[in-house]
């Protein structure tokens, strides 16, 4: 009786020679969570896979590897009885529902398609889509089932991913990262609802994350993998509060850094950058489609060895206000002054020399290099530019990189060649060669690891203490901007909607939409 | 509405490509040297009196712009004057050929698609390594291999030969090599795009839903391949046109690409404006079409 939904016994996942997952163990009992949290490229999202069988085309498993559901074998080699597992037994629920959901098809006919398995009759069917639609809380079940998935926001995507598990009647619940690509707010309610779905219907749940707020809300056991093994497992709050491995303590101090109190030592500079009454239009599409305004009535002032955080959800146009800051987008309302140049609505556009002394870095550090060019010659572009004679390069790259807390070694190198956190490192040196007053940081941390989120931070905030730019900071991530920052601004719907200290953010009461966005976050692990 | 709205501004925007068309087409019927006069006084013995008397009863010396309004007054009132060669009136010269080019190029274009998706879909489904190559052997084939070559080869082996059909008028063969030449430019790029969604993650759902595989190809991976499928069902029907011209004439089919050849071959000014008009206007009609299609299959764009 006591026989656990879910065993898995060294399954080894190889590619070639290489072993990408390695001897991983599990037990998943009913009516229980388990999380496995580590960071990319840890094999977690792997081990998912292999236990219903979709492993991409090139990956094995060992045979040694054994994997029971229920105490029985999985039957990996009948595809015709894994098909029967699938969505019925087993379902999973993935990252990104935008990509995973059909958008050829409405959302009820894509839960149908699991539900016509069965033996219902199609009005049964037409019943039971929008009991699931209801129980995941979906408004208006019945109309939204007739919707298309882009006709839905990704909150909702995720709730009809969900309904779509669900539909099968499952025992074994897996949610690979089922709240990464969404905001914040987004984020509390799909976990919430999780939690709520697995202890009402009591089903083994396995969820999968790099997120230990996400797996601390929602995990009663937590298995921490790293390179392809598993180095540490335990009950949550244990493993949380007091973690034994070297790894899991790093990765939960990680978290813990940004949520300790940060100093406001305010140094009194000039200002540097000063927007007023700043309105940004996006084109409208077609030829009489009339333009979206994208961010409305925005004042801000930046000041010498500031930094200024920008907070909002994706769409609320806190991208758009940092880049018209930066001059890349022209203004419909309102002037920036920039380094002493005024920018207006048909106005001339931002002189060459201060665009470098204006400097901007994105989210995807992989984007942002060329991958054709070694970091090197990437790095000798801003100087070339500058001005710099070619023989003093070498030296100025050296330096840059050591700055950033890279080797010399690594000019050699090409983007795909470095980590997610090296190639930011190489796009802040990058912005950095160019002596900038001002650095406008897009999302810089958010494509990054945890534990890298932090370091990245960090040379952040020491860059600035040594050389005194003023920052510019976009984020979504509450602890994040607020650690950083000095001044936070709230954006949303394209208005600035709260300012405030950072460290105010929590502490008195704020605008309904500030208070919001700081309930909906996950509990952080206290400190 | 918004739908509405939209392919009406296609429509519009299309049957102003057609007049562009209609209008090149008129001003180089006129630049290649000598008109139907010169050709009918190299037959015939007319001295210049005579050419110059035809010349003003055809409106010949009229200023190309005043033929050209002449032309389209009539043209729009539904009349396209009389084959200058031949006296017969055009409008029944292109009656008579529009059906055998139509069923000709309607039942090319659909073998093409047949077998272009049939082959695409079968290889990505089972993976065979037959089908595989297939793709890329109709790919090279339809390349490689010019349809009129091809066409005099065929007459070859199965007319001459083997007596299988006859010489002059089948229209078996013709369909078999403009079809499989279109299918070669269809193929590869459809099975790429298939190939690619079949490793998406809304195809990956469908598996982990336990969907047969059948219908996850049907219901998941055919309809991300419809708008390419559409865009060079686009190209290819464009370019049937060129490709029926020539197979026409080489089997000796009574279509339009005939009609036309004949005409420009004896600067038979009204057939040649009438036939590239008729082509034109299909050609505008086809990519109306596929545009509509793509629109009313992806939800995304019907907005």
């Amino acid at each position: 009786m006591n026989m656990p939904a879910l065993s898995i016994r060294n399954l080894v996942i190889s590619k070639g020679q290489r072993r990408l997952v390695d001897g991983v163990s599990l037990t998943l009992a009913k009516g229980r969570t388990l999380g496995i949290i580590g960071e990319s490229g840890s094999g977690k999202s792997l081990t998912a896979l292999a236990i219903t069988n979709l492993l991409p085309d090139g990956l094995t498993i060992a045979p040694t590897s054994s994997i029971h559901v229920d105490g029985v074998a999985l039957p990996a080699h009948d595809a015709r009885a894994m098909r029967a597992l699938r969505g019925a037994k087993i379902a999973m629920v993935f990252q990104d529902p935008m990509a995973c959901l059909n958008p050829f098809m409405r959302v009820g006919t894509q839960i149908d398609e699991i539900l016509a398995k069965g033996a219902l009759a199609r009005a049964q069917r037409t019943a039971r889509i929008v009991e699931l639609l209801r129980e995941v809380d979906l408004p208006d079940p019945a109309t939204l089932a007739r919707r298309y998935p882009h006709e839905l926001s990704g909150g909702q995507q995720q709730r009809v991913m969900l309904a779509m598990a669900l539909a099968g009647e499952p025992d074994i619940l897996i949610a690979d990262e089922p709240t990464s690509a969404l905001d914040a707010s987004v984020q509390a309610e799909i976990v919430a609802l999780l939690a709520l779905l697995q202890a009402s219907r009591q089903m083994a749940m396995l969820i999968i994350t790099h997120d230990l707020a996400v797996a601390g809300a929602l995990a009663h056991d937590l298995a921490v993998m790293r390179a392809g093994q598993i180095v540490e497992t335990g009950p949550t709050q244990a493993i949380l509060y007091a973690p034994q491995h070297p790894y899991t303590a790093r990765l939960v101090a990680a978290r813990r850094t940004l949520v300790s109190d940060t100093s406001d030592a305010s140094i009194e500079g000039h200002c540097l950058v000063e927007v007023n009454d700043v309105a940004v239009d996006y084109a409208g599409r077609g030829l009489f489609g009339r333009p979206f305004r994208a961010v409305q009535g925005a004042s801000l002032r930046l000041e010498r060895g500031r930094t200024l955080g920008l907070l909002g959800e994706s769409g609320s146009g806190k991208s758009t206000l940092a880049s018209a800051v930066a001059g890349l987008r022209p203004l419909a309302e309102g002037r920036i002054g920039l380094l002493g140049h005024e920018m207006r609505p048909g106005g001339p556009a931002l002189p060459q020399a201060l665009r470098r002394r204006c400097q901007m870095i994105f989210q995807n550090p992989y984007g942002a290099l060329n991958p054709r060019l070694d970091i090197a010659r990437a790095l000798s572009e801003p100087l070339a530019l500058a001005g710099v004679p070619a023989r003093e390069h070498a030296a100025r790259i050296v330096s840059a990189l050591r700055d950033v807390g890279l080797e010399p070694e690594h000019a050699a190198r090409y983007p795909h060649q470095l980590s997610g956190g090296q190639r930011q490192r190489v796009c802040i040196a990058r912005a950095l060669l160019c002596e900038p007053d001002v650095l406008v940081c897009d999302e810089v941390v958010s494509a990054l690891d945890m534990t890298v989120q932090v370091q990245i931070l960090q040379l952040l905030k020491e860059l600035q203490l040594k050389r005194g730019f003023g920052m510019l900071f976009i984020g979504h991530d509450i602890d994040v901007v607020r650690w950083i920052s000095d001044e936070v601004l709230v954006m949303n719907k394209g208005r600035i909607v709260d300012r405030c200290a950072a460290h105010e953010l929590g502490a008195v009461a704020r605008d309904a939409y500030t208070q919001r966005l700081m309930a909906a976050r996950l509990s952080p692990l206290a400190a | 509405m918004k739908f509405l709205a939209a392919a009406g501004f296609d429509i519009g925007r299309m049957l102003i490509q057609a007049l562009g068309i209609v209008v090149i087409v008129f001003l180089l019927a006129r630049v290649v040297p000598g008109d139907v006069v010169d050709l009918k006084a190299i037959e015939g013995d007319l001295n210049t009196a005579q050419q110059q008397a035809m010349r003003e009863q055809l409106g010949l010396d009229q200023p190309l712009i005043v033929q050209f309004g002449q032309w389209s007054w009539r043209a729009v009132h539904g009349d396209f004057g009389e084959s200058i060669r031949f006296g017969r009136p055009v409008g029944d010269m292109v009656r008579t050929a529009l059906p055998v080019t139509l069923v000709f190029a309607g039942l090319s274009f659909v073998l093409a698609l047949v077998l272009a998706i049939g082959i695409a879909v079968g290889a990505v489904m089972t993976g065979s390594v037959v089908l595989r190559s297939l793709v890329d052997i109709v790919n090279i084939w339809s390349i490689a291999l010019p349809t009129f070559c091809i066409g005099v080869v065929g007459i070859l082996i199965f007319s001459v030969w083997l007596h299988w059909l006859p010489v002059v008028g089948g229209m078996l063969l013709p369909i078999l090599i403009i079809g499989i030449d279109g299918a070669g430019q269809i193929v590869k790029p459809l099975h790429e795009e298939l190939r690619e969604a079949a490793t998406s993650a809304h195809v990956r759902t469908a598996h982990a839903k336990g969907l047969s595989p059948w219908r996850i190809t049907v219901r998941h991976l055919l309809p991300t391949a419809v708008p390419v499928a559409l865009a060079l069902s686009g190209l290819v029907l464009a370019g049937l046109i060129a490709g029926t011209l020539t197979m026409e004439v080489l089997f000796g089919l009574p279509g339009l690409g005939s009609l036309m050849l004949n005409a420009i071959q004896g600067r038979d000014y009204p057939v040649i404006q009438a036939a590239i008009l008729v082509t034109a206007i299909g050609l505008v009609v086809v990519n109306a079409l596929t545009d509509l299609l793509h629109r009313l299959i992806d939800p995304r764009l019907s907005r």
